[in-house]
């Protein structure tokens, strides 16, 4: 299993976070792999986590490379610096967007970026 | 990092060019000229000649921040009168640059122009020009058209890209453009000069769209700034000077005034120009708080982005924990690729407990019960970050010592240069350190975070612990932060608990907070206005007599007006009105040396001895919380808090001011006003 699949599937597991009491929303993620599209839909209704595989349509998309998520699962990414340099993709709402970065692990003590200049979301 | 005197600044929130009076850019790597957006230099040379011939300004008209007029003759000053040309460049800043170019020719006889504009972009990082950094990861590159010059810079999927073009037929080539015309006696000849900057994702969207979609059409801008001094109190006093400086005030934070990416197109105060066009956690908290009887609308989204960055794991290079506040936030290529740890930064000790301070603060105003239950969770998460992360050496207090060893700060409270804390003696106190300042906001953190559970989030219990809490730090604090030999408190703690024991204006800060006991606050002030500490102007960060003391050194002599308007504050809440008022008039009086524009910093020389504050050679102008000090000064003299729901008023002004009224006044109460005359002292 990836780590991409294994994070959702904890996030399904979950089933509620505190954190997200006000938050009303939903984001897909589009992971692509070379020519390959693997679509995770993330509900949240005051603070109710649903994931699903799926490819409705989400007030906000969230696109990145097998590559990149796989390194967000691991805990190894900033998000807000990964947008900046355009490696995360984000349509719609952006809060939204950062505020589901908070449900990715961080590893404390992150080493330098396996691929500092790679990684585009195609 | 250096000064550049006679530049021009046209600004929008953090848009900004940077030129000499003339209108020219010419980047050397270290001086932070140019056209900046997103912490990057889209421009870095911008050079207009006639015939082969630099232009020399005659005015420059900047008195609207986001628009320059510039009126130029070629050739040197010397020679300009026998000059049958000349030309007005009048240059607008928005999400785009524009410029318009017109050249008259007043002579008698045709005149052949050769109209050529010089143009480069170097896409430098703000921190690169800081650090004076030159080789760049990545690679530039330049496309030409006939309708454009467009200049890149790529980085993987890291892309920024600048688009020149004009309104007349003109010759695109790597460099720059050229216009050819002919004038006949008493014609002018005009262009409109666009230039576009973009942050381009690999999808060839720019990733500001959706932000830069949300923006008023750039016609309505004069109307917006002029409805953003209409809905601030008017201010009516005899007082030119103070006018000046409070126009001045209320302009310069509309002008700092940007919308962060993820705010939708609300606006948030950034800290200030060159260096600081970004969102800063503590500058941003402390300029709403002076500022809440003047501009209220600043808060809201300000906390609110606060609090949607509010840190939520632990990182040691962002130096993130859950509940911390933000210290930086950029959007250049450093922060990007983190070579520098500001996507967002938290290296600050005093954010989290302004938050709080700031939420609590800003309901006692406004009466916005709404806001204080959004952010319950925010403000809960905040005032745990206090006693779950800060207290590094559990001892109930506030501490820091970095974990981002590479580019985090030694200091992170509001003096953050690496030797601003230090003992009387010079020598510099070990980590983790605990400064007096950051002690004193906690407290009242505590107590207004008590206020906050027990009035709006219905919990009495919380309510009760973080007064428990408060009333325990207020004792601790004051055993162990006390010199009663001084008479006053240690700036800071050593790791090993050792005072340290140097007299710096931090003291004031800790009346603003109110955790001095009234009995010893009269011992604190003597010190507050004694000699060593007061110039004449305000209250010098450090004191003459202290190892390190240096009337120009940055956080170690030199007067700050942001810190006076806070001490001033304290001030008024211990029953100090005339010392309170010694500090209006002295940084308010500053301020008219400074055409009502209050620096950064200036120099701690004694005000007898210079008879004018000395300019500090790299202070940014403007500042948002030096704009926001002459407002804050402006309440403690006027002496006016909420109290329930209607405005209590004190007067207590200086003798430098005979009458003041600041008129409709914005809060819960509606709109009321507020009147000050000054009081000769009885015999």
């Amino acid at each position: 299993m990836t780590a991409t699949s294994a994070f959702f599937e904890r996030l399904t597991a979950a089933g509620h976070d505190p954190r997200f009491n006000k938050v009303c929303g939903s984001v897909r993620f589009d992971i692509r792999d070379g020519d390959r599209l693997e679509q995770w839909l993330l509900d949240i209704d005051r603070g109710d986590l649903r994931v699903s595989q799926s490819a409705a349509p989400a007030g906000t998309v969230i696109r990145v490379s097998a590559q990149v998520a796989e390194a967000m699962a691991r805990g190894e990414v900033n998000g807000l610096a990964a947008i900046t340099r355009g490696e995360i993709l984000v349509d719609g709402d952006l809060n939204l967007a950062l505020r589901i970065g908070r449900l990715f692990p961080r590893t404390p003590d992150r080493s330098e970026r396996a691929d500092p200049d790679g990684g585009s979301p195609g | 990092m250096r000064d550049i005197p006679g530049t021009v600044s046209c600004i929008d929130g953090n848009t900004f060019i940077v030129s000499d009076a003339s209108g020219d850019v010419e980047s050397s790597p270290a001086t932070p000229v140019g056209l900046f957006a997103a912490d990057t230099r889209f421009l870095s040379r911008w050079v207009l000649t006639v015939n082969g011939q630099r232009l020399t300004a005659l005015s420059v008209d900047d008195s609207q921040y986001y628009e320059v007029t510039f009126f130029v003759v070629p050739g040197g000053a010397v020679d300009y009168v026998a000059e049958d040309v000349s030309a007005i460049r009048r240059r607008r800043i928005g999400p785009d640059l524009t410029e318009s170019l017109t050249i008259f020719n007043y002579g008698q006889r045709d005149v052949d122009l050769d109209v050529r504009l010089e143009v480069a972009a170097d896409f430098a990082d703000i921190f690169e020009i800081k650090f004076d950094l030159h080789d760049k990861a990545g690679s530039p590159y330049t496309h030409v058209d006939a309708n454009e010059l467009r200049l890149g810079y790529r980085r993987g999927t890291y892309r920024r890209e600048v688009s020149v073009s004009a309104s007349k037929p003109a010759t695109f080539d790597p460099h720059g453009l050229r216009f050819s015309a002919r004038l006949r006696p008493g014609e002018q000849w005009s262009t409109r000069l666009h230039v576009v900057m973009r942050a381009l994702r690999p999808d060839g969207l720019d990733f500001r769209s959706a932000l830069r979609a949300q923006r008023p059409d750039e016609s309505t801008l004069p109307a917006s700034v002029e409805a953003w001094v209409a809905d601030a109190p008017k201010l009516d006093t005899e007082s030119t000077a103070l006018q000046q400086v409070y126009h001045r005030s209320l302009v310069d934070l509309a002008a700092l005034r940007f919308a962060p990416l993820s705010l939708g197109g609300a606006t948030v105060p950034a800290a200030g120009l060159p260096w600081f066009m970004t969102l800063f956690g503590r500058d941003s908290l402390l300029t709403c708080l002076q500022t809440l009887p003047v501009t209220p609308s600043l808060t809201p989204p300000t906390l609110r982005i606060l609090a949607s960055l509010q840190g939520a794991r632990n990182d040691n290079v962002l130096e993130e924990d859950p509940g911390r506040i933000l210290h930086e936030l950029r959007y250049g290529e450093s922060a990007a690729f983190e070579e520098q740890p500001h996507s967002p930064y938290y290296g600050t000790v005093d954010a989290s407990p302004l938050f709080v301070v700031l939420l609590d603060e800003y309901e006692r105003w406004s009466g916005d019960a709404a806001l204080v239950m959004e952010l319950e969770q925010e403000a809960r998460a905040a005032l745990a970050w206090i006693d779950q992360y800060a207290d590094l050496t559990s001892t109930g207090y506030i501490w820091y010592e970095r974990r981002n060893h590479a580019t985090g700060l030694d200091n992170q409270c509001w003096k953050d240069s690496w030797d601003s804390i230090s003992y009387a003696d010079g020598r510099l106190p070990g980590f983790p350190r605990a400064t007096c300042e950051t002690q004193g906001y906690a407290y009242d953190a505590k107590i207004r975070g008590a206020r906050l559970a027990r009035t709006f989030w219905g919990d009495p219990d919380y309510a009760e612990r973080l007064e428990r809490e408060a009333a325990a730090l207020f004792n601790r604090f004051n055993t162990d932060f006390w010199l009663e030999d001084r008479g006053y408190y240690a700036l800071a703690l050593d790791g090993d608990g050792t005072p340290v024991d140097s007299l710096a204006s931090n003291i004031g800060h800790l009346l603003w907070s109110g955790i001095v006991p009234p009995e010893r606050a009269s011992r604190v002030v003597e010190h507050l206005m004694g000699p060593a500490l007061f110039s004449g102007w305000g209250v010098r960060t450090l004191a003459e007599g202290q190892s390190r003391y240096n009337p120009l050194g940055y956080h170690n002599g030199t007067v700050w007006p942001f810190d006076n308007s806070f001490i001033a504050w304290g001030l008024r809440r211990y029953g100090f009105a005339s010392e309170a008022g010694r500090i209006a008039e002295g940084i308010l009086c500053a301020a008219t040396y400074f055409q009502g524009r209050l620096p950064e910093a200036f120099g701690g020389f004694d005000r007898h001895t210079t008879r004018y504050p000395v300019r500090y050679p790299t202070a940014g102008s403007p500042q948002a919380w030096s704009s926001g000090a002459s407002l804050l000064l402006l309440r403690t003299m006027l002496g006016i808090n909420p109290h329930e729901d209607h405005l209590a008023v004190d007067p207590a002004l200086p003798s430098a001011f005979a009458r003041i009224a600041l008129l409709d006044i914005p809060g819960r109460w509606g709109k009321v006003d507020a009147f000050a005359r000054h009081r000769p002292e009885q015999p």
